[in-house]
């Protein structure tokens, strides 16, 4: 028995979600809307008392950590091996991972929340929203909504993540203009990590990620796309967040 | 032919110091000076992106065959895949997925913390010994602007008083994860020693002459007899045995950084 509690193909949800797809491994998809704070909700918080999404429940274990769950899904089921036999690719697909993860995401993340999670859900009921902060479990989570729905993100720290995108950027086209895939030789779990991270970087900044300036990064975010595990597991989107995505068809 | 550059034996160096003796893999220690920035202008080396953005900060770094690795934790877990002799992780999918848990939380939670501790105990108190105007020139040449902020600071040693809090709050955190492990076997994960306990135990090791208030025998009576019971392997002596200050334990680079989160 294997179920998958996600939100959008997007970000950490979306990792699993493509990496199940690429193994062929059939889950239950159990779709928890972040906006409406589902994931707080005491029927998930028996499951997962952390209150974080991804998780994943086989046969009873209850797995966390978006990257850690797609090395395990990698690990555990049969189907096409999404890491490289190569040691010192394999390497290189954990540094990725955690470059994606620790540096690119979060500067990623803290635009995102800022122009659109935080609109999103700003307009409810002040004491309602309130009440939705208090009963998230963990400290860090409660003070990223805070930000998000309150709007304390500073200027500074908004121009420091667009300065890290801008690097991030720049280090992802390099490396692709030196290797086929993020790891190497072949398509791997970093390919799934940075496709979630980075789909929609040449739309939210078309003015770093472009044609002509990250040609690299373009044709490998298409080469993913046209994959049909990645149109599998954009098509259990549900807003139009995930619908942004087919602009990599053309 | 296996090379290692390194510092001293303490937090990020330790790991791969210990996983190599664990393994009985020959290998070049080549010592390398953090302290004198000796690490920013290694020949053949200095300019790999991996290298340049070494997400420690300043860490070791492994190379094999042309490939120059960094990142303490993916360099161990590199030598448990090349070289599966003496396997430093459990066989099943469970167990490894739980090494990569504890990784996260460590080079998130834990390793910033002591980092930020250590750098303020000793690391700021010893660069203020040395030349600034060098460590200037070396911290110009830095090619990061983290790497830069991270030295700065110890420099500087302008870590307020907020941080130091935030740090001790994390490590008090991440020792009740560890004594809550501990609560079910002798090793953090599964029954045997593995790549988990030598990523705890490089930052924990010198955490106990940090914030002995934290870290001792009543508060945490299973995190300290699983330390002693580390440090009493033949690896981990002879990785120790590494130091060339005599003082492994009060060697700290600026680290990785802190959760831009909060």
């Amino acid at each position: 028995m294997l179920t998958l509690y996600h939100w959008e193909p997007n970000a950490n949800s979306g990792k699993p979600m493509l990496t199940l797809k690429e193994k062929g491994v059939a889950f239950e998809s159990h779709y928890l809307d972040l906006l409406n704070f589902d994931q707080h909700n005491p029927e998930y918080l028996k499951i997962n008392p952390n209150g974080t999404i991804p998780a994943l429940v086989h046969d009873g274990l209850m797995l966390t950590e978006s990257t850690a769950i797609m090395e395990y899904v990698d690990e555990a089921f049969p189907g096409p091996s999404l890491r490289p036999a190569n040691p010192e690719e394999r390497w290189r697909m954990r540094w990725w991972m955690r470059f994606f993860d620790q540096y690119f995401a979060p500067s990623l993340s803290m635009i995102g929340w800022s122009v659109f999670v935080g609109p999103s859900v700003r307009a409810r009921d002040p004491e309602e929203l309130k009440a939705a902060i208090d009963r998230i479990p963990l400290k860090e989570r409660r003070i990223a909504w805070s930000k998000a729905i309150y709007n304390t993100f500073s200027k500074e720290e908004l121009a420091e993540s667009g300065r890290r995108v801008a690097v991030g950027t720049k280090c992802l086209e390099e490396a692709l203009s030196r290797r086929p895939w993020v790891a190497g030789s072949t398509y791997s779990l970093a390919d799934i990590n940075g496709f979630n991270l980075g789909y929609a970087i040449p739309l939210s900044r078309p003015d770093l990620c472009n044609d002509e300036k990250t040609p690299h990064i373009m044709a490998w975010l298409r080469k993913i796309y046209a994959r049909p595990a990645a149109k599998a597991t954009w098509a259990l989107g549900r807003t139009q967040m995930a619908d942004r995505v087919t602009y990599l068809a053309s | 032919m296996l090379e290692l550059y390194h510092w001293e034996p303490n937090t990020f160096s330790l790991k791969p110091l210990i996983a190599l003796n664990e393994k009985g893999l020959e290998f070049t220690s080549r010592y390398v000076d953090f302290l004198a920035f000796e690490q920013y202008g290694l020949a053949g080396l200095k300019d790999v992106m991996e290298v340049q953005h070494n997400p420690e900060g300043d860490g070791p770094v492994l190379v094999d065959r042309g490939t120059a690795m960094t990142e303490s934790f993916f360099i161990s877990l590199y030598l448990d895949e090349a070289f599966p002799e003496v396997p430093l992780r459990p066989a099943d999918a469970e167990g490894r997925w739980g090494i990569l848990v504890w990784a996260r939380f460590c080079n998130e939670v834990l390793a910033p913390a002591v980092s930020t501790l250590g750098a303020h105990k000793y690391l700021a108190p010893a660069l203020k010994s040395r030349d600034r105007r060098a460590a200037e020139a070396a911290l110009a040449k830095m090619p990061t602007q983290e790497q830069r902020d991270g030295w700065t600071a110890a420099l500087n040693d302008s870590y307020s008083n907020e941080l130091i809090e935030d740090s001790r709050r994390k490590l008090t955190l991440s020792v009740k994860k560890v004594e809550d492990a501990l609560a079910n076997g002798e090793w953090l994960v599964g029954h045997a020693y593995s790549l988990a306990d030598i990523d705890l135990f490089a930052l924990l090791h010198p955490a106990e002459g940090l914030a002995p208030d934290i870290l001792n025998a009543t508060a945490a009576p299973r995190t300290m007899a699983w330390l002693k019971r580390i440090r009493a392997r033949p690896a981990v002596k002879a990785a120790l045995a590494a130091s060339k200050t005599g003082r492994p334990e009060q060697c700290f680079t600026p680290g990785p950084e802190h959760s831009r989160w909060g």
